[in-house]
């Protein structure tokens, strides 16, 4: 065996590689891959599946998961994670429901601000009484359950007029649901904010090495008590969605989105040790979880077995992308 | 993965060597760290390792303790041909090693560390036997002289004391080979004060006494006084064995860097330093805090005023206290006449306060992201427009600043963590230069884990920026260092100033006078 590129370590930072290496590139185009892959698959157990009408109805499907799980993206991003996401997007339906009549038109807005305010008060318990997120949010996701329960009756709250936010669930030109217009301009606006301004290095910097982007004079905390607050906001989002097509705000209407809402986070390739990902990868994680539970009905696997898919989802898609350089000890 | 089975057997030697090494190379993507090393440990020496940055020290240095496998080459202890998979592979075979970062549990005792995972009679079915336990670790704390109290708590202890605790623990390996034991210390004084270094280095010679030793340093004087016989590494491979007894630092700093050594090191006489019409630019008076009180001190334009104390004399607080990362309980701070808040860093970045981490890797520096954005990380209003970030202008701010450092990096582009440690430095101080508004420079150990040339680099930006009028609060790496740079030294001892020595550039000190004021 000969000594390959034996004078590379001398002329020291000079050969060092410049960009990603292939590895590093495909790995980061799994997400889309995975989506691919998912939809011939698809498409080869149920021609039908590519009819436009089924392609439609599974982005329409998805919509309201993308929403949920992109402004949570941004706190995983700042190495964090929001639990509370599902609760308090369910307590948000409970109060739409229940404010449309008296507030009409105003009723959506006011409730995704008090998501927002919901989800900047977890970030600042987080920030300033220095709990973990996870703790924080788990907390958070008990207390949103209880109050949604409470308001309600512990009963669903039927909505009856709806005109106000028709907008949620309804067809723009005849064909493309009108929540999936609302996902993909949700999340652009978030990626566009974050991408044009210094925002982007601000949050990478924070979830990769808190303590050198405090050192270097970056906000850190008001930085993640935004990423808290947009979190907050996005699930408000989401229940405005849901309410729409369901025609009804309930207590746990939402509950079951949190394993695909952190699955659609994973799947997308962002790492949840902060840092590393992007709001446009996590709408690819919610496509992806979309069509494997679509997949499951069509290949005829009973409803119950889904959870197990997401809780493995979740543990393999860590596995795949987990930086474990930093991750010291695995708690 | 295979072994070469060349490199034929060394005859002539008439006692094998405890350890040896054969054509050892090991390589990364894109990067060989070892080139075909040999290298010979006898019986009862000590034998220095010196090196660059990036030499292959510390590569070398894991695959003598299982935690490199070497692509090729072979590794011999006592004559006898060894594949060494893990610590625990070499433990058995009478190597250990005392690592650079301490590895004992805080919360247990000296002496639950020092038997930790060798407890052998220290445990009897399962329960611990405390006496047993004790009497082990004491016979091991006696084999080096020392008097820690074994049941004092690890994190009672000082750095120096659980320095001698991971000596004593390395030493329970000798069990397991009934013969001399291979101790390797990996920069054992990169974190230790004068003082300290001097007792270090008497433990040294004691364990020479009963075990071959491998002394591993960035510090060619200490390399020269402690060694035996010195291997300079340089690109992987060993580029000279040195005696000490006729070598000079001189000659050994050729071997390692390749060429000849700047005569001065510090650019001391290079650019005179202004001595006149110094009004303080930065001004403390009566600061308080956790672990420093009462500190009155000035900075002026253009000055360089280094802060030396023992390990606990608060002089790492003090720094970051002026940079607002810690907090304080008294006392006023002014810069250029203005009162400075120390509340945030934030607040001190606005007021044109820069500061270097001392730990580059995690605080200094974001090692995923750019070069690029790190250099901009405090100053993003050198890349914006109003609240948009103008790619244009960050690429001619940073690729300006690249060339003016000459930072040697493929790119603005690339993630700062692949590049070598004194260009990363680079990085981090020129992200207080990029906004052109730094009035004042706290630098916590700048040339910390540097070689030679990166050193001496990071020394010409220091003399330039306080050519430019920047005044500079360092925190040196070793007392040399502080009196080459600075133009008046200010001694710490217990959270206190002590003594302020001028230190112009005809009139130096030495560095005993310094140690005086310091205990």
């Amino acid at each position: 065996m000969s000594t390959p590129a034996s004078t590379a370590k001398r002329s020291g930072s000079a050969a060092v590689a410049a960009g990603p290496t292939a590895a590093e590139r495909l790995t980061s185009l799994m997400p889309v891959l995975a989506l691919a892959v998912l939809v011939v698959a698809l498409a080869a157990a149920d021609p039908d599946f590519l009819r436009r009408s089924s392609l439609m109805a599974v982005v329409d499907a998805a919509a309201p998961l993308a929403v949920l799980a992109a402004g949570a993206t941004l706190v995983v991003l700042c190495g964090g994670i929001d639990l509370s996401i599902a609760a308090l997007a369910s307590l948000s339906s409970v109060l739409l429901a229940l404010w449309l009549p008296g507030l009409d038109a105003l009723a959506w807005p006011a409730v995704v601000a008090v998501a927002a305010v919901a989800g900047a008060l977890q970030g600042a318990a987080h920030v300033f009484l220095r709990i973990p997120s996870f703790i924080v949010t788990l907390g958070g996701m008990s207390v949103f359950s209880s109050i949604a329960l409470v308001v309600s009756g512990a009963a669903t709250v039927p909505v009856v007029d709806d005109t106000s936010i028709r907008w949620g669930f309804s067809r723009v030109l005849g064909t493309v649901p009108s929540a999936a217009v609302v996902a993909v301009v949700v999340v652009a606006v978030l990626a566009l904010i974050v991408k044009v301004t210094p925002l982007d290095s601000s949050i990478k910097a924070t979830g990769y090495s808190e303590a050198a982007a405090r050192l270097a004079g970056i906000p850190v905390d008001l930085v993640k008590i935004g990423a808290f607050c947009v979190s907050g906001a996005c699930a408000g989002l989401a229940a405005v969605l849901l309410v729409a097509r369901t025609f009804s705000g309930g207590p746990t209407l939402a509950d079951s989105l949190l394993l695909p809402a952190v699955a659609a986070i994973v799947i997308g390739g962002t790492a949840i040790t902060g840092g590393h990902g992007g709001v446009w990868r996590t709408v690819v994680g919610a496509l992806v979880v979309t069509l494997l539970r679509v997949g499951l009905s069509i290949v005829g696997v009973s409803a119950a077995y889904e959870s197990i898919l997401y809780g493995a989802i979740i543990v393999v898609a860590v596995a795949l992308t987990l930086d474990r350089s930093k991750v010291l000890v695995v708690k | 993965m295979s072994a070469r089975p060349e490199a034929g057997p060394q005859p002539g030697t008439s006692a094998p060597p405890v350890l040896e090494v054969r054509g050892l190379v090991k390589t990364y993507p894109g990067v060989t760290a070892l080139d075909g090393v040999d290298l010979q440990v006898r019986r009862n020496e000590v034998l220095g390792l010196a090196g660059e940055n990036g030499a292959g020290k510390s590569t070398l240095l894991k695959a003598l303790v299982g935690l490199v496998r070497p692509d090729a080459g072979e590794i011999h202890v006592r004559g006898e041909r060894v594949r060494l998979r893990s610590v625990e592979d070499a433990a058995d075979h009478g190597i250990g090693m005392v690592f650079q970062e301490q590895s004992l549990v805080p919360n247990l005792t000296a002496a639950e560390n020092i038997v930790l995972g060798s407890e052998g009679p220290g445990v009897r079915r399962g329960f611990y036997r405390w006496a047993t336990m004790r009497r082990l670790a004491q016979e091991q704390l006696d084999k080096i002289g020392s008097t820690i109290d074994p049941l004092a708590r690890t994190d009672s202890l000082t750095f120096a004391e659980r320095q001698m605790v991971e000596i004593a623990k390395v030493l329970r390996i000798e069990q397991r080979t009934h013969d001399t034991p291979v101790i390797i210390l990996d920069e054992p004084t990169s974190v230790l004060e004068p003082g300290e270094i001097e007792t270090l280095f008497e433990q040294v010679r004691r364990l020479r006494e009963f075990a071959s030793v491998i002394f591993v340093s960035h510090r060619l004087d200490e390399v020269l006084d402690v060694c035996d016989r010195v291997y300079v590494l340089r690109g992987g491979r060993a580029a000279g064995e040195i005696r000490p007894a006729d070598a000079e630092p001189g000659q050994l700093h050729r071997m390692m860097i390749g060429s000849t050594a700047p005569e001065d090191h510090y650019h001391g006489g290079a650019a005179a330093p202004p001595a006149t019409s110094r009004q303080p630019l930065l001004t403390v008076r009566g600061l308080t805090g956790t672990a420093f009180r009462d500190v009155d001190l000035d900075v002026g334009a253009g000055e360089i005023v280094a802060v030396v104390g023992v390990h606990g004399s608060g002089r790492e607080e003090l720094c970051k206290a002026l940079f607002g990362a810690v907090a304080t309980s008294a006392g006023e701070v002014a810069l250029d006449g203005r009162k400075l808040s120390l509340t945030s860093p934030r607040a001190a970045c606005a007021a044109g306060v820069g500061y270097v981490p001392a730990e580059r890797k995690t605080e200094g520096m974001v090692g995923p992201m750019s070069v690029a954005d790190n250099m901009t990380l405090a100053k993003q209003r050198v890349r914006c427009a109003g609240p948009v970030v103008v790619p244009k202008r960050q690429a001619d701010v940073v690729d300006s600043w690249i060339r003016r450092l000459s930072i040697r990096t493929p790119g603005r582009r690339t993630a700062i963590g692949r590049l070598s440690g004194g260009n990363q430095q680079k990085v981090v101080l020129a992200r207080w230069l990029v906004g052109g508004d730094v009035r004042l420079l706290l630098l916590d150990h700048p040339t910390r884990g540097l070689d030679v040339g990166a050193r001496s680099e990071v020394y010409r930006l220091m003399r330039e920026l306080a050519g430019n009028g920047v005044a500079t609060l360092l925190l040196a790496d070793s007392l040399e260092e502080a009196i080459g740079m600075a133009d008046r030294v200010v001694v710490m001892s217990d959270g206190r100033v002590v003594a302020e020595v001028p230190c112009p550039a005809d009139g130096k000190p030495s560095p005993l006078d310094l140690v005086k004021e310091m205990v």
